[in-house]
């Protein structure tokens, strides 16, 4: 336990790590998304990176939340960030993200109108944020549990499927969900009692709280599970691509509906290579490739989603109209909501323990 | 004489002072200095990183006590990490008295390892793995209807077993290893003599080899008791619908809210309890020996 | 002497039933590395290709990489200074030493969630940012406490009339220390160290917090890949790692004594 000695490994260990420290170069891209989804692809990384020459480093996050931290503590580190709509606004009120200079973007002229102008993502005439994909979070069933696929959400409450019922384990979406169960908006919500009464009944029917895919796609591989929330994409991969027994059910009372964009965040090194990069991201080419061999959410890009097979669930079901009118988009949400649900979500957990 | 050099050498507080500095020090840069800032953090109002304006408060500590869940949540962890220990101390203490005992040589070496191996697999990894083995239709069901002449539903997936049948897995280690190492260091000659005394077996190990292998037991059950009640991960996976912990909510405060004045303020009424419930327990069970 | 005989060989059985226990995931994780389906789906299917897919996966190779280089470092710090800590606050009387012994819980009972936090916020702060250099910092810190209680549960079995004897025969006080005490305390090191190496080894949230993009370690990329694309990679790399360290360890068990001498 001699000092010198001490001293010279903890040198070492310092040489060693900083040897590891990198710092970002100018024709490198530092992506900050979820994992899995997309703008991490092998493929995709590879043909970006040929065809612009820049080089695509990914990071990651597992909430909104913490993307947030990510762009306050890395000021400077990333190019690209992908943020939902509704939390687009509070990104820009914090300065995290600049204005995006679309006339950069080829593709962005076939985004679909309503969404490229969303109030949440275009402040004061400026665009901060380009629409990529959206989708749903509705229901989806185990097959061998349905002889024909139910059409209300009242499923749910069906004591038939008593202990086989899964809900994500989000407050926000919980109390969204109870929302649409009780026929409000899930943006304005009014009768909040009503809600949680509704959760309340709820709670004995369900098996487990998931919160990944790959929680809803082992419960519904070992048939643990009838019904339960899930993602249109993570229901549509779950199907054609990983080959199990899920089927995506969007219920006459309606489904909540998301935006994701992608947005530059300020201080970003590599502008043009962050352009380069986002206008990649809502190219048809890509996205079909995207939907075909791994599944994906519905493109925001028109000639992206026309360029799918007619049959294809992007199109034929995603895109019907009857379904348009039954979902509602995400608004953004106040923190002090955020804790009001939060805090409605936590009792309800409790009170079932 | 030697009493006296003795006597000099524990009342030589500067010599302490190169052994405990390069400890200490690491642990007041990495550890203690940023909790404080999260002690600060924990009387305002919102965090400064937000950039929203700020202030001193007491609220987040007032929230632990004007929302029974808290306290009904830190009651149930309390449970938790007590049952847990216990299981670990019930299963993990005979066999660290076997492994320093009764084994010899090489095959002791070799077991004490293997004891140890899982720890370095991955936890989450381990906890799907369990999953696994729980679940209605998994390992265990089926191993036990294919054995037994009559149907059986065995499905503890997603349930308060679930949970403890994972944490014992995950703790039950440090047990045997704490335990070991004083079990070990008990010279045989004084059991063989308390047994040529006439004492029976069971008054050589009340007095005897429980209260000279105190020390392992007790840093074993606080090695244990301490983490459990914070954990979130295995109640949450494993749990399911009864997997709420008051880890879970603090996990919540931080992970879906960020709200982590309110987190910090939880987090910190956890370690005061749980030192209270150590400077309790200890003397406490010193004595019991 | 049959009763003897008849406890021992329950004993011994005793302990192979905690080994299985211990193993039951083990075995089922490295026979999932085997099967087809990625969601554990049975009825079990034979395939490498998960071990195929694993070889090409470089990102979830070179954080293993990092994850076992900075086990190792953490480990050999951590037993450094843990040991020469425990002794201090074996062998001196101080005023604060309670206080010093108290100290230790903290890192252990705040959820690493919270520390993991706290790191981040202060290491931003002060300037050392984050990435690996911060990753070790963070692993060190929690791992020390650890060390420290293992270490000092065996010194609590140490007579203290050995050193003594050692001094009054001549000895000073680094020959005492190097050939009395570290002898003695080494089984309770060497767990010690074990335990670092896994706490290090398995960390998922300082790291997580700490990471930054290519600088990540094994339990951040498995818990990011379970988000969205969870693969029996993932139990792949874990059997690889669980049966060479199995072989060094057995290895290692031919060559040391745990026991201690006596």
């Amino acid at each position: 336990m001699r000092m010198p000695d001490l001293t010279a490994l903890l040198t070492a260990a310092a040489v060693f790590t900083s040897a590891l420290a990198f710092a970002a170069k100018a024709d490198e891209v530092h992506v900050l998304n979820w994992k899995g989804y997309g703008a991490d692809e092998p493929w995709a990384i590879e043909a970006f990176e040929k065809a612009t020459g820049n080089k695509v480093v990914n990071d990651f996050f597992n909430s909104e939340q913490e993307m947030l931290t990510k762009l306050r503590t890395n000021p400077g580190l990333y190019d690209v960030v992908m943020i939902n709509a509704a939390f687009n606004d509070q990104a820009m009120a914090e300065k995290l993200i600049q204005p995006i200079d679309t006339s950069k973007l080829p593709n962005y002229a076939d985004i679909s109108k309503d969404k490229a102008g969303s109030p949440m993502l275009v402040h004061d005439g400026k665009v901060y944020g380009v629409p990529w994909v959206w989708g749903l979070t509705a229901l989806a069933i185990n097959e061998k549990s349905f002889d024909k696929p139910p059409t209300s959400i009242a499923e749910m409450w069906d004591p038939a499927h008593k202990g086989r019922v899964t809900i994500r384990d989000d407050a926000v979406e919980a109390v969204q969900f109870g929302a649409i169960a009780t026929g409000q908006n899930i943006n304005d919500i009014k009768d909040m009692e009503a809600v949680k009464a509704k959760l309340t009944s709820l709670m004995p029917q369900i098996k487990t709280f998931w919160s990944s895919e790959n929680d809803w796609n082992q419960m519904a591989a070992s048939n643990q599970i009838d019904i339960g929330t899930y993602w249109s994409g993570s229901a549509d991969r779950a199907k054609t691509h990983f080959k199990l027994p899920v089927a995506l059910v969007i219920p006459q009372e309606g489904a909540v509906a998301w935006l994701d964009a992608f947005s530059i965040p300020v201080g970003s090194k590599n502008v043009a290579g962050a352009e380069a990069f986002i206008n990649y991201m809502i190219d048809p080419k890509f996205y079909v490739e995207w939907v075909t061999k791994v599944g994906a959410p519905v493109s925001a890009n028109t000639k992206a989603v026309e360029a799918l097979p007619g049959d294809a669930f992007n199109r034929k079901v995603m895109g019907d109209p009857a379904v348009a009118k039954r979902i509602q988009f995400q608004a953004p949400i106040t923190d002090a909501q955020r804790e009001a649900y939060l805090s409605l979500w936590q009792q309800l957990k409790v009170d079932v323990k | 004489m030697a009493v006296q050099v003795a006597a000099a050498s524990r009342s030589e507080p500067s010599s302490a002072l190169p052994l405990l500095a390069p400890a200490y020090l690491w642990l007041t840069v990495a550890i203690f200095l940023p909790l404080s800032a999260m002690v600060f953090f924990s009387f305002m109002t919102d965090l400064p990183l937000s950039g929203k304006p700020w202030a001193f408060t007491l609220e987040n500590y007032a929230a632990f006590f004007s929302q029974s869940l808290y306290l009904t949540l830190l009651v149930a962890s309390l449970r938790l990490g007590l049952e847990v220990t216990l299981w670990c101390i019930f299963i993990g203490y005979p066999a660290a008295y076997v492994l320093a005992k009764v084994l010899k040589g090489r095959s002791r070496e070799a077991i004490f390892l293997l004891v140890i191996l899982p720890f370095w697999s991955n936890g989450l990894v381990r906890i799907f793995s369990w999953a696994m083995v729980l679940r209605e239709g998994g390992i265990l069901d089926t191993a036990l209807n294919a054995v037994l002449p009559f149907k059986i539903n065995i499905d503890l997936m997603y349930s308060y077993p679930a949970v403890i049948i994972g944490l014992v897995h995950s703790y039950v280690p440090y047990m045997v290893l704490t335990c070991y190492l004083t079990l070990q260091a008990i010279d045989d000659s004084l059991i063989e003599a308390g047994r040529s005394l006439g004492a029976s077996r069971l008054q050589v190990l009340k007095r005897v080899i429980i209260p000279l292998s105190m020390p392992g037991l007790v840093a074993g059950a606080a090695l244990i008791f301490v983490p459990v009640v914070g954990s979130f991960m295995e109640p949450r996976i494993l749990g399911g619908r009864t997997g709420t912990f008051y880890g879970t909510v603090i996990e919540d405060q931080f992970v879906a809210v960020f709200n982590w004045p309110l987190g910090a303020a939880l987090s910190f009424i956890l370690l005061a309890v749980v030192l209270v419930i150590l400077a309790v327990a200890s003397p406490v069970l010193r004595r019991a020996t | 002497m049959a009763t003897t005989r008849v406890l021992e060989w329950l004993g011994r059985l005793y302990v192979w039933l905690l080994l299985a226990f211990l193993y039951v995931p083990i075995i089922i994780m490295a026979l999932m590395s085997f099967n087809v389906s990625p969601f554990y789906q049975l009825p079990f299917e034979w395939t490498t290709e998960w071990y195929a897919s694993l070889w090409q996966n470089d990102q979830l190779i070179s954080a293993t990489w990092n994850s076992v280089e900075i086990a190792v470092i953490t480990t050999i710090i951590c037993v450094l200074l843990g040991s020469a800590a425990s002794l201090a606050l074996y062998r001196y009387e101080f005023r604060g030493k309670k206080f010093l012994q108290v100290l230790l819980f903290p890192p252990i009972a705040i959820p690493w969630l919270i520390t993991g936090t706290a790191m981040l916020i202060f290491f931003f702060g002060v300037g050392i940012g984050r990435g690996l250099f911060a990753i070790l910092l963070g692993h060190v810190a929690l791992a020390l406490p650890y060390v420290i209680v293992v270490v000092s549960a065996r010194l609590q079995t140490f007579a203290p009339e050995l050193e003594e004897a050692a001094r009054s025969l001549g000895a000073n006080q680094w020959q005492v220390t190097n050939r009395v005490t570290l002898p003695w305390i080494m089984p309770g090191v060497i767990a010690g160290g074990l335990f670092a190496f896994a706490v290090s080894f398995d960390q998922f949230v300082v790291s997580y917090f700490l990471s930054t993009p290519g600088q990540t370690t094994l339990p951040v990329e498995i818990y990011a890949a379970i988000r969205k694309g969870f693969t029996p990679e993932i139990n792949a790399v874990s059997t690889i790692i669980i049966v060479v360290s199995m072989a060094l360890m057995l290895l290692t068990a031919r060559f040391f004594k745990f026991g201690g001498e006596k």
